[in-house]
């Protein structure tokens, strides 16, 4: 027991039954979905083969990646501004800053998604206004098309952007500042040399949090897009439900997942994953 | 929520044992014992009542409540069984998904024609039994191995009278035609109807549709993409037009009724050339309500069933003795009353269930 324990920390033990259900339920249906990806229709690699068969799977996957690049971007700068002003005002604005950004983060994303058909849409408050006032004749596509589904999705992770931002800048002790200004740099050195360096775990964390959760929008670019910005997961989910190509269903699913642990990996490669998911840096 | 599941089955399952005399009423209590509900009679009772219904699997909303008054009651009243709902929406890959799975849950589905062609021959539908239900109650050719249609719906368009009012678009031609009529469209997301409309704009006739012409249907949709959109569900494309933003567009015409009344008389139905699509019952493979579920089919065809459905439903009978007896309010708007019926095509469900979902692949890849 002793030489068991010299090599397994007792730890392990404890949480075995939980590890044990995390395998079962968690890596047994993502292991049957690869299988699935080789053995449906037929055993062998003819799903993936379709990626270079015509441009159409290439043009899905194209579109999913470019929506999902552009939201990560305005959302963390965004979410980056949003975190920097509350962790600078006061304590009461601060209060009322989380309150609104938790209840956007709780209302459902079908909600929201539809809320921006009511304001945005052709008959939507902001054209009839802007119609009304004579700023224009016709009215602005903003909804039913890419510009649609990347407002929704924009507006959908911000507050993913902004909570890992906002851990990240309240740890960060204010006397470094200080003495930055103290040896003589000027606010925007301060801030471009010291504060955006020190947020960067921070940063990368929302960057990747925003990014990986983007890939999986369905009811937005479906309901947003007007049918005509078809996105990953509203393919899969057509694959799966209609045309019962469960082989290429799996495939894209595959790629995806495979995608995103090469990100992360590529990502470990410049820093320590573990200060990006709240762990020290060691 | 599986665990529950397969309680509820097992529960059901001995109760039909123990009522068929093949379990002692000792062991049937002991199993409901084991599965936690030996202390609530009530519950026991409810599992040895799940022999004595169908579960009819459909999408919930108005057409739970349609199907109970209009088929379920008659059916109690026949044959003494009750008729429960599963709402979640019988798409093709569910239907798959639950028969592979052992786990048969549903009696019946209220599905398209063309699923009983892409199923049946794959061993996931049980056959229709033609002794029971009848072959005469439905269109001719609509009446396949794995499937009857029950009630027709069809792909009809509306267009706005502000807009085209003095000159009103009177077929598939005008609705592909932006030109003559400008304005934004809308069209149905998974191909069906949408790439017939197509054809028959371009000329190809009604009867001649079989098999499609993919490129040339893709080519007529691809002419008119700027000024498309498309709709996955038909509340999807009653906010669209109720909300004004498209000006003509390929709905169900069971929605037209409403959609003339949302919108005041500003939209309204156009059926020439509609296509009547054959929506059908099919019984996933291994029900566990058996045979009794013919019955169930059965009367679904009668006309009684068939009027009621048109009327609270707005689907269109299939029984051709059904169609005479259309009342006046609802000609307008069923495709096989009088008035309707000498104008519409009929979809060809051989076709969609083998071809059907490289159309809408092929479909979304030119639309996206």
């Amino acid at each position: 027991m002793q030489a068991l324990n010299r090599h397994i920390h007792p730890g392990w033990l404890i949480i075995a039954p939980l590890m044990l259900m995390v395998v079962a339920l968690y890596l047994g249906p993502i292991l049957n979905i690869l299988w699935l990806s080789v053995t449906d229709p037929e055993p062998g690699f003819s799903n993936y083969a379709k990626l270079t068969e015509g441009d159409a799977l290439i043009r899905i996957v194209w579109t999913t990646v470019r929506i999902c690049i552009i939201t990560t971007l305005f959302s963390v700068i965004f979410g980056y501004s949003i975190a920097y002003a509350m962790v600078h005002c006061h304590q009461r604005q601060k209060t009322y800053m989380l309150t609104l950004l938790l209840v956007s983060f709780w209302i459902s994303i079908l909600v929201r998604t539809f809320a921006w058909l009511m304001l945005l849409g052709r008959k939507g408050l902001v054209n009839v206004t802007l119609e009304d006032i004579g700023l224009i004749a016709e009215p602005v596509a903003f909804m039913r098309n890419e510009l649609g589904v990347l407002i929704g999705m924009v507006h959908y992770m911000i507050p993913y952007a902004v909570l890992p931002l906002l851990v990240s800048m309240q740890s960060i002790d204010q006397r470094v500042m200080d003495a930055s200004r103290n040896l003589g740099a000027s606010g925007s050195q301060t801030f471009w040399r010291v504060y955006l360096p020190m947020t960067m775990p921070g940063l990368v964390a929302s960057t990747l949090l925003v990014f990986i959760l983007s890939l999986g929008f369905y009811v937005t670019p479906a309901v947003l897009g007007g049918g005509k910005v078809l996105m990953v997961a509203e393919y899969i989910s057509v694959q799966l439900l209609v045309t019962l190509k469960w082989g290429t269903a799996a495939m894209l699913a595959a790629i995806m997942l495979i995608g995103v642990l090469v990100m992360l990996w590529i990502m470990s490669r410049f820093m320590k994953l573990s200060t990006v998911f709240g762990g020290a840096a060691r | 929520m599986h665990d529950k599941q397969f309680k509820k089955e097992m529960l059901a399952e001995s109760a039909q044992a123990f009522r068929a005399g093949r379990m002692d009423r000792r062991t049937f209590l002991a199993l409901c014992g084991a599965s936690g509900v030996a202390m609530n009679a009530v519950l026991a009772g409810d599992a040895q009542a799940a022999a004595d219904h169908v579960v009819m699997w459909n999408w919930g909303g108005q057409s739970e409540e349609c199907h109970g008054s209009a088929i379920g009651e008659a059916f109690t009243a026949k044959t003494g069984k009750g008729l429960k709902f599963d709402t979640s929406g019988p798409l093709e890959g569910k239907i798959k998904e639950m028969v592979d799975s052992g786990n048969v849950t549903a009696d019946v589905a209220d599905a398209d024609l063309f699923n009983a062609v892409s199923l049946g021959p794959t061993g996931h539908l049980e056959p229709i039994d033609y002794s029971v239900v009848s072959k005469e109650k439905t269109l001719p050719g609509y009446a396949l191995e794995y499937g009857v249609s029950i009630i027709l719906y069809g792909y009809a368009f509306v267009y706005d009278t502000e807009a085209y009012g003095d000159n009103p678009p009177q077929n598939w031609a005008d609705f592909f035609d932006t030109e003559k009529f400008p304005g934004t469209r809308a069209l149905y997301k998974w191909a069906n109807g949408s790439l017939e409309a197509a054809l028959m704009a371009d000329g190809v006739a009604g009867s001649d549709l079989y098999p499609l012409d993919m490129d040339r249907a893709l080519n007529k949709i691809q002419s008119i993409k700027d000024d498309s959109l498309y709709w996955g569900s038909g509340s999807e494309v009653h906010s669209m037009v109720v909300n004004n933003e498209v000006s003509m567009a390929i709905i169900w015409q069971n929605r037209g009724r409403n959609i003339e009344n949302d919108t005041d008389g500003q939209y309204k139905l156009v059926n020439n050339q509609a296509m009547a699509m054959p929506g059908a019952y099919i019984v996933p493979k291994g029900n566990p309500a058996g045979a009794a579920v013919m019955e169930f089919i059965a009367t679904a065809q009668d006309i009684p069933a068939q009027l009621a459905l048109l009327d609270c439903l707005g689907m269109t009978p299939s029984n051709p003795e059904a169609f005479g007896q259309i009342p006046e309010d609802q000609q307008p708007y069923a495709i096989t009353s009088a008035m309707n019926i000498d104008k519409i095509v009929y979809n060809d469900p051989e076709w969609w269930g083998k071809n059907g979902g490289d159309a809408v692949n092929a479909f979304l890849e030119a639309i996206s």
